[in-house]
């Protein structure tokens, strides 16, 4: 498949606008501008994208959400918050091709009538907040944005605004909070952002790789983007591959790679040859992780939901024989408990609770009855908490434990580890 | 309406009505932690999950409009066992010192674990925990976060309705912890109204500390005896000390909010100062008498006809011995001699009453906030009324209206008006005669008068300090309003020209067809009622006709100075401290030549008397506030009087039988009888107490408001206003007074909690105007105007209007009342620091 979201990455100074353009960037959005909004929609409809950011809501119908009230001030939100352990595409994109986001972001406001957008930017990420910034900068120089961008009538503003080193910054409700100036907790919903999200207005937040889809879609037509990968999740992918393979990375592939096709095509194969494969986390740590004999499951939104996993955020993350479950379990546990927000009581007490039994297994403190006690109270948070982060946890844990039970156990009867 | 099922039962109810409340009206319990009515929903604590059919998860109820068809399940296993699984993660970091938590015995969280489960603990770890002390964090309030179930009601209570945002979260998931900033109570309002929603004993009353388990407490349901916005509460004791009062969810206008003195001032009932015993004055001191003694020299002295004789009665006693008081001078000593103010010039409360169309009957609060249009005017409500304040501030914040606010000082609510328009201090009437004149314009029959008209505006809104703009936009929503209501405050009384300028614009907007009501925003609880008792001079019970116009306090006093008085009766009123001209008013008491005092400590005024009466407290009688709504009250019996104190009831009749045995009725529910035929408008007022639980629009009891009288003898009198007490070049600032938020009147100066958060005067000027002086908050000041000079602590206030000064009336150590000149106007003054 031909590079669509990485294809600049790695050609010189590819984040200066004079780069970008050269390379093809910005004609999309002239050509966009010339469509209506509605257009637009459809257009993204039509190519079946999904939401990169975890959820993986089609993007076209979300964006019909919005009221075509032109009196209403609307929000563009990209959300590059980027929390998930393991995940690093949207920050690959933003370091080194931020005009390929601002251009998708700029159509993506056109097309639903939005003159504000933000970048919801990692804390953390103070190198791509600067990248970004700059880009800002260059395409307000060059009519990209602010008022009457190419001669179109139309007006955006663009900021990026810097996070408060929270996972739960990224959830979208908690990420309006924080650009509101409050603490970073969901909101209830419905209402829905799409009618009343920032400030109250309709709003729709988009993941760095959705947005960054955008521009392809509106040059190569959404028939283009349709026929890439399965019929229902098409379009093209950023793995991050991460854990014991020969070359992790970001790989752009069409959706729906095997974890086979990526471990051992793509990556090299395992770490050290010497050691099999024991467990693939396949998007991102609240994905309950695939064993050996899942290896040929397409990494796609439905064939994994199939699995009762999920492609998350897209974040692989693989593990050889030497890895301990538990220990696995206990350090994915921990930081949701460090995450959890404190809003709901199933999350915010349950976790550190589960965190504090894993911790003691783990040290060999292990007692009779714990892992039904673990199994019980992830009954207990499963389907009750506020957001999907308390669901998150428990799915993660749940995985361990369907798969590895034995090894739990073991520690709990010996005290120690059964793979290490 | 719309039809659910709810465990099998079929239900119809309002659209939009939440689950929680559907399945209640159903007679479902459902336990809930984070939720309350009057808050915005967050469905976080997750008690409340249910089972609606056809959903895969359990679904919050307390956030969870019913839709049509659904059938819910509030009892199913899954929902049952959810519930337990709530509590036993909330139990897991919990404190768990019952026997040590202030809490115990009516705390949620134990009545929802053993109701609910698990009896069982499971959780074998370590906990969590913030601290290992409480922590102080004001002089009232104490914490210990190690209980909290993070419902947040705390924090969302101090924000939308208390408006003081001290409060917030800080930290995240177990960590979380409703506290302040560095644990500091800088700015807040001390109400206590995070201890009062607070399920479980993180915050805490300091005052009650330790003292008492709640089983050990006897209560009273009773009315809050400072301002008149007139709060429900309950007041308990255990061995006769008053140790705790606190509101009620869902009972009272006030539901569970109070203010600051309604919560925490309640200990003068107790203070050691009380009077317990007759006093007579005997070789120039006053000495512990009988009461036979006290009442034979009353019988000596007052005399039944021919001799000058007056009575001032305290707008906080209730409305029976009110209504007992005018009828012994009425009837008794054949004296129109009567006040129930020493502030208020009877005329100006005459124009008042009538302007505020107070004898139309009562007014609803919640009728007021139905409006399209609230205009609050003359009003420091924030600091005067602070639970009006509250219900104005989450009312309006849910929904579309204008509030406007015009005041000369800034104050909390500034932050919900939709307008605020700071204008000079006392130029009401020209801020109404400009919005009236605006108004006016649209209709204006003759295009020559305009230019006319336009010279008036101009110099109205010089004398305003206002803005043609900022009165324009006003007018225009006044206009564009189908239902107006205006809150106008005691400025009014203070500066009384501005009187006829609030009925004409009453009267202009009611003439284009709208609905236009006036609520009075008054300082003490029972004003209203004083006035509806005929304790003024110039009309009778029920604002009737008199037969014979008497003196005021003004007059009484003029009379006394003279020599002219033969005895004065003054039943609770501290008017040595409060009339304005302090030193005027000690003069005359002191040449009144028979002085009786009743009241329940020994104040300024009542060291000047012959013969001291011991009254009671509120705790210690029963009978009937009615608050500025016009919202009849009970109020109810705790203890009884200290010593050989009496009831005020019982010594009004006792003086008055002393005259003449008939006199009478002999006890106050009889005297409620004679009220309810003598004031029609408390003819069928309802005093059956509204008990209604958690619904928040059922907290309007309706039928305790006063109906409007037939005949109402009432008038508005221009009242001239009165050149400024000194010269503005020596003098820069204008002097404002009123209630400091911790205090009312000298009541609350025997509080030792409400004097232990402020007990010396400050003075309170606009931030620039502190700058141009090159001073500081916290600064000692030393203010002089004309008439006195006293030293204070300099307060800033952002957003109040230049070249003005507030103190408040409650300070002993800056007598506000010797700053004025009887007959002068507002004194100026100037301010150096020490
Ligand atoms: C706890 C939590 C954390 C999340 N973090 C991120 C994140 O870092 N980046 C992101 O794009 N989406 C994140 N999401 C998903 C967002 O809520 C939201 O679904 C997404 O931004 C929508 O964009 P999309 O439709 O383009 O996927 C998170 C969701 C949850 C519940
Ligand atoms: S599940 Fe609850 S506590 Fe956890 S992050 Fe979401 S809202 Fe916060
Ligand atoms: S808050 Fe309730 S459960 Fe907790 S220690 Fe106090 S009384 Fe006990
Ligand atoms: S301190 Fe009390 S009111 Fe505040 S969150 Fe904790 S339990 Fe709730
Ligand atoms: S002083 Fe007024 S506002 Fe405060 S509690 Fe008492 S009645 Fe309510
Ligand atoms: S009461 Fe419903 S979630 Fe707390």
């Amino acid at each position: 498949m031909e590079s669509v979201l990485l294809k600049n990455i790695g050609k010189p100074d590819a984040h200066r606008i004079e780069n970008y353009v050269r390379n093809g960037g910005y004609r999309a959005l002239a050509a966009a501008l010339k469509l209506a909004p509605e257009h637009i929609i459809q257009m993204v409809k039509d190519s079946g994208l999904r939401g990169r950011g975890g959820a993986g809501f089609s993007t076209g119908l979300k964006w019909s959400f919005i009221p075509k009230d032109p009196t209403v001030a609307k929000y563009l939100c990209c959300n590059a918050d980027e929390g998930e352990p393991g995940t690093f595409k949207d920050r690959g994109i933003m370091d080194n091709d931020p005009h390929l986001l601002i251009e998708g972001m700029i159509i993506s406001s056109y097309a639903i009538g939005a003159s504000n957008a933000y970048i919801y930017i990692r804390g953390e990420f103070v190198f791509g907040a600067r990248r970004l910034e700059a880009a800002i900068k260059e395409a307000y120089e060059r009519g990209y944005l602010g008022g009457d961008i190419l001669g179109s009538g139309f007006n955006l503003d663009m900021y990026v605004h810097r996070g408060f080193g929270a996972y739960i910054c990224g959830e979208e409700t908690a990420l309006l909070e924080s650009i509101e100036g409050y603490r970073a907790q969901p909101r209830k919903k419905p209402p829905f952002p799409a009618l009343s999200g920032l400030y109250g207005k309709p709003t729709v937040i988009n993941n760095v790789e959705t947005l960054s889809c955008i521009p392809a879609i509106i040059e190569k037509g959404p028939e283009w983007f349709a026929g890439i990968g399965p019929a229902k999740s098409p379009g093209p992918k950023i793995y991050c591959v991460s854990g014991h393979v020969k070359k992790p990375g970001l790989y752009e592939l069409a959706m729906g790679a095997t974890a086979r096709d990526i471990i051992f095509n793509h990556c090299g194969g395992m770490l050290r040859d010497d050691r099999a494969l024991k467990a693939v986390i396949p998007g991102g740590v609240s994905a309950p992780l695939l064993t050996p004999k899942d290896l040929d499951t397409p990494l796609d939104f439905d064939s994994l939901a199939a699995k009762g996993s999920m492609l998350g955020s897209g974040a692989v993350i693989v593990m050889d024989s030497s890895t301990c479950m538990v220990k696995t379990a206990y350090i994915i546990n921990r930081f949701f408990s460090h995450e959890s927000c404190g809003k709901c009581t199933p999350c915010r007490d349950g976790t550190p609770w589960l965190t504090k039994i894993l911790r003691r297994l783990e040290h060999g403190e292990g007692r009779a009855g714990d892992v039904e006690m673990l199994e019980s109270l992830c009954d207990n948070i499963f389907g009750r908490t506020f957001c999907p982060l308390g669901d998150g946890a428990v799915m993660a844990l749940r995985g361990a434990l369907k798969n590895f039970r034995e090894e739990f156990q073991y520690h709990v009867d010996h005290k120690r580890c059964m793979a290490c | 309406m719309v039809t659910v099922k709810i465990n099998g039962k079929e239900i119809t109810v309002e659209d939009g009505t939440l689950i929680l409340n559907a399945a209640r009206d159903a007679g479902f319990e459902v336990p809930t932690f984070c939720y309350q009515a009057d808050l915005i929903g967050i469905g976080s604590c997750r008690m409340c999950l249910v089972e609606i059919e056809g959903q895969k998860k359990l679904q919050p109820s307390c956030v969870t409009p019913v839709l049509h068809g659904m059938s819910i399940n509030t009892e199913s296993p899954t929902v049952v066992s959810a519930r337990a699984g709530v509590l036993e993660f909330l139990l897991a970091n919990h404190a768990l010192d019952c026997p040590v938590c202030d809490k115990g015995g009516e705390c949620e969280l134990q009545d929802m674990v053993y109701r609910y489960g698990p009896h069982k603990g499971r959780h074998a770890e370590p906990k969590f925990k913030f601290h290992e002390k409480d922590y102080v964090l004001s002089p009232v309030i104490i914490k210990n976060s190690n209980r909290c179930v993070q419902c947040v009601k705390c924090v969302r209570v101090c924000r939308e309705v208390v408006g003081a945002n001290v409060l917030t979260s800080l930290n995240r998931g177990d960590h979380q912890e409703e506290t302040s900033f560095l644990r500091s109570f800088l700015d807040c309002d001390q109400d206590g109204n995070c201890i009062e929603v607070c399920p479980v004993g993180c915050f805490m009353r300091l005052p009650y500390r330790y003292k008492t388990r709640p089983w050990d407490l006897k209560g009273a349901d009773t009315v809050c005896p400072y301002c008149a916005t007139g709060c429900r509460m309950v007041i308990e004791h255990r061995d006769g000390v008053v140790i705790r009062a606190r509101a009620q969810l869902g009972v009272g206008l006030n539901s569970e909010t109070l203010c600051a003195r309604g919560r925490f001032g309640f200990d003068f009932i107790n203070n050691p100062n009380r009077l317990t015993t007759p006093l007579v004055r005997k070789r120039g001191a006053l000495e512990p008498a009988s009461w036979e003694e006290a009442m034979g020299l009353i019988k000596k002295n007052f005399s039944v006809g021919g001799g000058k004789v007056g009575g001032i009665a305290s707008p906080r006693l209730v409305n029976e011995e009110l209504y007992l008081f005018q009828k012994l001078f009425r009837t008794v000593f054949n004296s129109p001699n009567i006040d129930s103010s020493s502030r208020w010039d009877p005329l100006a409360v005459e124009s008042f009453v009538s302007a505020a169309s107070m004898h139309e009957g009562g007014v609803s609060i919640f009728d007021c906030m139905a409006s399209d249009t609230l205009l609050i005017i003359g009003s420091h409500l924030s600091d005067e009324n602070p639970v009006t304040d509250y219900i104005v501030r989450r009312i309006s914040a849910n929904r579309r209206m204008n509030v406007i606010i015009a005041s000369p000082r800034a104050m909390k609510l500034d932050s919900s008006a939709t307008q605020l328009l700071r204008h000079l201090p006392g130029a009401e009437d020209s801020v109404l005669e400009a919005i009236i004149l605006n108004l006016n314009y649209d209709k204006l029959p003759d295009e020559t008068l305009k230019p006319v008209k336009d010279a008036r505006l101009e110099a109205l809104l010089s004398t305003a300090g206002a803005l043609d703009k900022e009165i324009k936009a006003i007018a225009r929503k006044l206009g564009a309003s189908s239902t107006v209501a205006v809150i106008a405050g005691t400025d009014f009384l203070r500066a009384p020209q501005s009187i006829p300028a609030l009925g004409l614009l009453k009267d202009l907007l009611r003439s284009r067809g709208k609905k236009v009501t006036v609520l009075p925003a008054l300082d003490r609880c029972n004003q209203r009622g004083a006035w509806e008792m005929g304790v003024h001079p110039g009309f009778g019970p029920g604002y009737s006709r008199v037969d014979k116009k008497g003196l005021g306090c003004d007059g009484i006093l003029a009379a006394a100075e003279q020599g002219e008085l033969d005895a004065l009766y003054i039943a609770g009123s501290d008017v040595a401290s409060m009339y304005p001209d302090g030193e005027f008013a000690a003069k005359a008491l002191s040449a009144v030549k028979f002085l009786v005092v009743q009241d329940i400590f020994l104040t300024e005024t009542a060291k000047l008397a012959h013969v001291v009466l011991p009254g009671a407290s509120f705790a210690e009688k029963e009978g009937i506030f009615t608050n500025q709504e016009g919202r009849a009250q009970i109020i109810r019996k705790l203890l009884p009087p200290p010593g050989k104190a009496k009831r005020d009831f019982d010594i009004i009749r006792a003086v008055g039988e002393s005259f003449d045995p008939s006199f009478g009725p002999k006890n106050p529910v009889l005297v409620l009888d004679e009220i309810r035929k003598e004031a029609p408008m408390y003819g069928d007022v309802s005093l059956v107490f509204n008990n209604k639980k958690n619904i928040e629009d059922k907290l309007d009891n309706r039928a305790a408001l006063v109906k409007g009288a037939q005949s109402a003898a009432l008038k508005v009198s221009r009242i001239e206003p009165r050149a400024d007490l000194g010269g503005a070049e020596q003098f820069p600032f204008r002097l404002v007074t009123g209630n400091h938020l911790f205090h009312s009147g000298m009541l609350s100066r025997m509080s030792s909690s409400m004097t232990g958060l402020l007990n010396a005067a400050v003075i309170e000027i606009s931030e620039g105007d502190a700058d141009a002086l090159g001073l500081r908050n916290g600064d000692k000041v030393s203010v002089r105007g004309a008439a006195c000079e006293a030293q204070m602590t300099l307060r800033t206030r952002k957003g109040s209007g230049k070249g003005m000064a507030f103190v408040a009336e409650n300070f002993e150590d800056a007598p506000v009342a010797r700053f004025f000149r009887r007959g002068k106007g507002a004194p100026r003054v100037a301010i150096t620091k020490i």
